[in-house]
């Protein structure tokens, strides 16, 4: 019997364990569940994992709380603080750094993000907020996309702007289950499904034709010991 | 010795020439130079090309709704955890406003460029697969490595005439301790014409120096120097404030309508 937790305490569960020993992993804007799968990992499986929050570039910072925003002050405590332009520099390099966690106004069936608009560029339905770092996405060793937004607006055939492209898209984490990319076509399949959700409910809640392969697992539930140590993370329940 | 130290009015009056490209620090919703904007706001400086950190929220979301800008170039106008920027949004929305896509690294990198009177800089791989370059033909262009033959995507260097940032400390004299994380503000410093630097306080000149070396802006590139003890607010000043999320909740609530904007820049504008 597995103990109770919301869905988005599964994402970031699902997310650390995606993460291997000795990573170098970015984040961007509302770090909140890409820090708390780094610090899990780093405590469960992964001890030399190292992370940056970028905007702030605080590296392995441990709040007592986890922070919604990535330039929180209390980000501050950490061991090193690499200046942004430096941070810059790296993701451009493209040796160093290994995940990269990014999100997007729209997902496409390539893992491509759009942070920019919904509909035409210059008179937009929507406007996001910007591009930022997503142009470095193929730059990083793989991009693991999550959001909380998995539904037929997000998830679409084609974005309406490439910000970033999903080149090295490997896996997206959502509400709903998990995501990979078919090695051959690049399209995304599913890999899957929260305990709870049907295979039929991921494919409603997508505005393209997902892959489905023959069989769907049903994605591992927290362990105890994932749950107790994430819940340890996340005092203030910003997860919950 | 000179002073640098001049008051808020004096600051944006006589600094910021006509049709100006400005520059505007802070990074997300900490370190927002928010005493200087406000006083953009109050005396209506009309800019002709904002640009901003490679994340920014209030400081531009005001200036945009207030109807001063006429281009922007920003990464990522928003208020993070807390929502889109209503103005911005708005204004894109409506065409009102002239928008220049442009990335985190291209802006960086931009700035550095301008810093240095570097024409442009290639750029690394990853920007060639966005749509960012060709919607923004003015910042980013093609050039040819003339070692390998091979094209990259270029940027174009920023040089704003004026630069507003945050910073801890400064003495008379000007020379500047960030007292925070930089994130782009000293590129930005560095590749402005001239600066204007609002402080949370004054120190003597001895203190300053004992501060070295995060006492990295030296007086000479510093224009003007204002004290404005909690003048990030509702951002936040790391080690002295943290943001005032109900007062940028407010904000937002009420910058949801242009009315409700008007409404609050009437009652904020003092």
């Amino acid at each position: 019997m597995s103990p109770e937790y919301t869905p988005t305490e599964l994402m970031a569960i699902a997310m650390a364990r995606s993460f291997r020993d000795g990573e170098v992993v970015v984040m961007g804007a509302v770090p909140t569940i890409p820090l708390a799968a780094c610090r899990l990992a780093q405590t469960l499986h992964a001890p030399t994992l190292s992370y940056i929050v970028g905007g702030s570039g605080t590296v392995n910072p441990t709040p007592a709380a986890l922070p919604t925003q990535s330039c929180d002050p209390k980000l501050e405590g950490g061991p090193c603080t690499l200046p942004l332009p430096d941070v810059v520099l790296l993701e451009g390099r493209g040796d160093v750094l290994d995940v990269f966690c990014a999100g997007g106004l729209q997902i496409d069936a390539h893992g491509n993000c759009n942070l920019v608009c919904v509909g035409e560029r210059e008179r937009p339905k929507l406007r996001g907020p910007g591009s930022v770092g997503l142009p470095f996405l193929p730059a990083v060793g793989r991009t693991i996309i999550y959001t909380l937004a998995h539904n037929p607006r997000t998830f679409v055939e084609r974005v309406d702007f490439v910000s970033g492209a999903g080149d090295r898209a490997e896996l997206v984490v959502t509400t709903l289950g998990t995501m990979d990319f078919d090695p051959e076509s690049r399209r995304m399949r599913l890999a899957s499904t929260h305990p709870g959700v049907h295979v039929d409910d991921v494919v409603a809640a997508t505005g393209f034709q997902l892959l489905l392969p023959s069989s769907v697992p049903e994605t591992p539930p927290p362990t105890r010991e994932e749950l107790a140590e994430l819940r340890r993370l996340d005092p203030g329940g910003s997860l919950r | 010795m000179g002073t640098r130290l001049v008051s808020l009015e004096e600051a944006v009056a006589s600094l910021v020439p006509a049709g100006a490209t400005v520059g505007v620090g802070g990074m997300h919703m900490t370190a927002a130079p928010m005493a200087l904007v406000r006083e953009l706001v109050r005396t209506r400086v009309r800019v002709r090309r904002l640009v901003t950190s490679p994340s920014t929220s209030l400081q531009a979301d005001l200036l945009i709704g207030a109807g001063l800008v006429d281009e922007l170039v920003s990464p990522y106008v928003g208020f993070e955890d807390l929502g889109l920027a209503p103005c911005f949004r708005r204004a894109a929305e409506e065409g009102s406003l002239r928008i220049v896509e442009c990335d985190e690294g291209g802006l960086s990198h931009a700035l550095y460029a301008g810093s240095g009177g570097i024409p442009f800089i290639p750029l690394p791989p990853g920007i060639e697969r966005t749509e960012i370059p060709a919607a923004s033909r003015e910042l980013y262009g093609e050039t040819k490595d003339p070692f390998t033959g091979e094209t990259h995507w270029a940027i174009r260097a920023l040089r704003p005439d004026i630069a507003f940032i945050a910073c801890r400390e400064a003495d008379e004299e000007g020379n500047v301790a960030f007292g925070r994380i930089a994130f782009t503000d000293r590129l930005l410093a560095l590749a402005a014409r001239s600066l204007v630097v609002q402080v949370e306080r004054l120190v003597s000149q001895e203190e300053i120096a004992a501060h070295a070396p995060g006492t990295t802006l030296p007086a000479f590139l510093v224009s003007a120097v204002v004290v404005a003890p909690g003048g990030c607010r509702p951002t936040s000043f790391p080690g002295e404030y943290d943001r005032d999320e109900d007062e940028l909740r407010a904000y937002l609530a009420a910058a949801r309508t242009p009315e409700g904007f008007a409404e609050y820049l009437g009652a904020t504008a003092g």
